[in-house]
């Protein structure tokens, strides 16, 4: 599924209005802060795209929650926000070196063959890498069910992608326009010189 | 995960009778077609939340080795009131949903008020369609994969899919009620509800794992599941990557944002109307300009960043709204913040 043009526009819209939010504060400060600002607006519109029924937009959601409210606030609408914002995340804690020090134990007991051994040692490797997913996709502690992340993924990287489309063309846009500017002030010195 | 569970829990909700189209069905659960849609404002993977109403499904599992009533209501748990007598399976659906499930590459058939076989706790305010589309994914995946899998088996099982696929048409309406989901074990395999289920759960993630290897273009001839997982973390760190890259570049541009596109991509035929319109107005202000410094521009081109107070980015803005903010730069700068205004829309335009 790849990004659809009007996710791209909605995209657009909610970036802006956080930015417009932001805008107070970007004339006067330095470039680390406007990245900042201009990420922070970008991530939680991205996340407001699926209005929480994803996991790994309440997560985000969460995250940049805790340190920048207001933006969050006002940047989702009304109602959403305060559910959103005050629910918290089911915590699954689960201490991995005991995890892993009892099962160790248990294997031990098992009787062990060549296949046997194989296919654990792949499972452990497949095991690592969903629990590397997991790190990646923002909320991913919170989906143990191995269903569940994969479809999480799934919506993650497209959503993902929307952004940079559309960040990219912004940037691009930008970046042509003052290239041109340059250039025509070039080109007025040369008039003015001549 | 308790996969048992979550078969018991599938519940008729006693929503509109379908007819079956099973091959149909099954055709185009071949197909991994992808396809935007525009009716969905969520769009993305979960285009089946604005689903305007639910659909019952029922997947019928049953054992090969017996279909009587009892014994398969054991498998499954529950006894339930409506018995299976007759062994096939059939994949209710409706055609409006065919066709999207066409349109998202999943067959999207199941309704359920309650139960969530993934486990997620709904917490929006549509949890059920959301579960029930979610369920839907599940079981619709699943029975594409049964469907395909039951494909490649030996004639056994061949012809009691065909049969199975006759009697689809005739079935389906007298399983639109039933409360629970069958599953059918296949020749040869473990009957018991444990492998069953994990069986199930098997085929959903190879399921959406074939999803996740169409949509990231670098893990298409990548054989094994280490490997592809391997390759979408790296995609996703890429991406996330990119977007940081993305806000520096951005920030480090304009120290300005103050584009203001409502209208802009609301309405393509005022856009592309002020952009036009901005064109000949900038083309007025300095062709001459350019054609005579042309070549003494490219002899001695020195680029230097311009001053980030006298360029703003009001690139995006309405045309009246920036001159109006230009009025204290010069005719020079405004035919600059007119060549601002008109580059911006018709390139975000083409490229959106």
């Amino acid at each position: 599924m790849q990004p659809t043009s009007l996710m791209k526009e909605e995209f657009l819209k909610k970036w802006q209005m956080g930015l417009q939010i932001y805008r107070p504060l970007i004339d006067n400060t330095s470039v680390s802060e406007r990245r900042k600002a201009i990420k922070l607006s970008a991530d939680v519109a991205m996340a407001s795209l699926r209005r929480g029924t994803t996991c790994w937009s309440r997560a985000l959601i969460q995250k940049t929650a805790t340190e920048n409210n207001f933006l969050v606030r006002q940047m989702l609408s009304g109602i959403k926000a305060e559910t959103l914002i005050n629910k918290k995340l089911p915590k699954v804690m689960c201490h991995r070196k005991i995890v892993r020090r009892s099962k160790k134990n248990f294997m031990r007991r098992k009787s062990r063959s060549v296949s046997e051994e194989v296919a654990a040692k792949a499972r452990k490797l497949i095991k690592r890498k969903t629990q590397g997913l997991r790190n990646v996709v923002p909320g991913g502690e919170f989906m143990n069910n191995d269903v569940l992340l994969i479809q999480e993924t799934l919506d993650y990287i497209v959503s993902l992608q929307t952004q940079v489309n559309v960040m990219r063309s912004i940037v691009d846009a930008a970046e042509a326009g003052i290239e041109r500017t340059a250039c025509y002030l070039e080109k007025l010195k040369f008039t003015i010189e001549d | 995960m308790d996969l048992s569970g979550g078969f018991g829990a599938r519940s008729d909700g006693g929503g509109a009778t379908r007819e079956a189209t099973g091959l149909e069905s099954l055709h185009l659960g071949d197909e991994f077609r992808q396809l935007p849609s525009d009716n969905n404002a969520g769009g993305g993977f979960t285009p089946l939340l604005e689903l305007p109403s639910t659909q019952p499904v029922r997947l019928l599992y049953f054992t090969d080795s017996s279909s009587s009533s009892p014994q398969a209501a054991a498998v499954t748990g529950i006894s339930p009131p409506q018995v299976h007598s007759y062994g096939t399976l059939t994949f209710p659906s409706n055609s409006v949903l065919m066709e999207r499930a066409a349109r998202f590459s999943v067959i999207a058939t199941e309704h359920q008020q309650h139960g969530n076989l993934s486990g997620e706790t709904a917490t929006s305010s549509v949890p059920s369609n959301n579960s029930s589309v979610k369920t839907e994914t599940n079981s619709s995946q699943v029975v594409e994969k049964q469907s395909n899998r039951s494909g490649k088996r030996k004639d056994s099982d061949k012809k009691a899919r065909s049969s199975t696929n006759k009697k689809k048409n005739k079935s389906s309406e007298e399983n639109e009620k039933l409360p629970y989901v069958h599953v059918r074990a296949r020749r040869g395999q473990a009957t018991d509800s444990h492998s069953l289920a994990e069986r199930e759960r098997r085929e959903k993630i190879n399921a959406r794992m074939k999803l996740l290897q169409e949509l990231v273009p670098s893990c298409d001839k990548i054989q094994g599941t280490a490997l592809v997982l391997d390759e979408i973390i790296n995609h996703v760190q890429s991406l996330q990557r990119q977007v940081e890259m993305l806000s520096m570049r951005l920030a480090a541009v304009n120290p300005r944002i103050d584009f203001n596109l409502d209208t802009r991509l609301a309405s393509p035929n005022g856009s592309l109307m002020d952009g036009s319109f901005n064109g000949t107005a900038m083309q007025v202000t300095w062709p001459h300009q350019v054609t005579e410094t042309e070549q003494s521009y490219h002899h001695h081109r020195q680029l230097q960043q311009p001053p980030p107070q006298q360029w703003p980015f009001d690139g995006l803005n309405q045309r009246v709204w920036g001159r109006e903010e230009n009025q204290d730069h010069g005719s020079d700068h405004n035919s600059l913040m007119v060549d601002f205004t008109n580059l911006h829309p018709n390139q975000v335009k083409a490229e959106l």
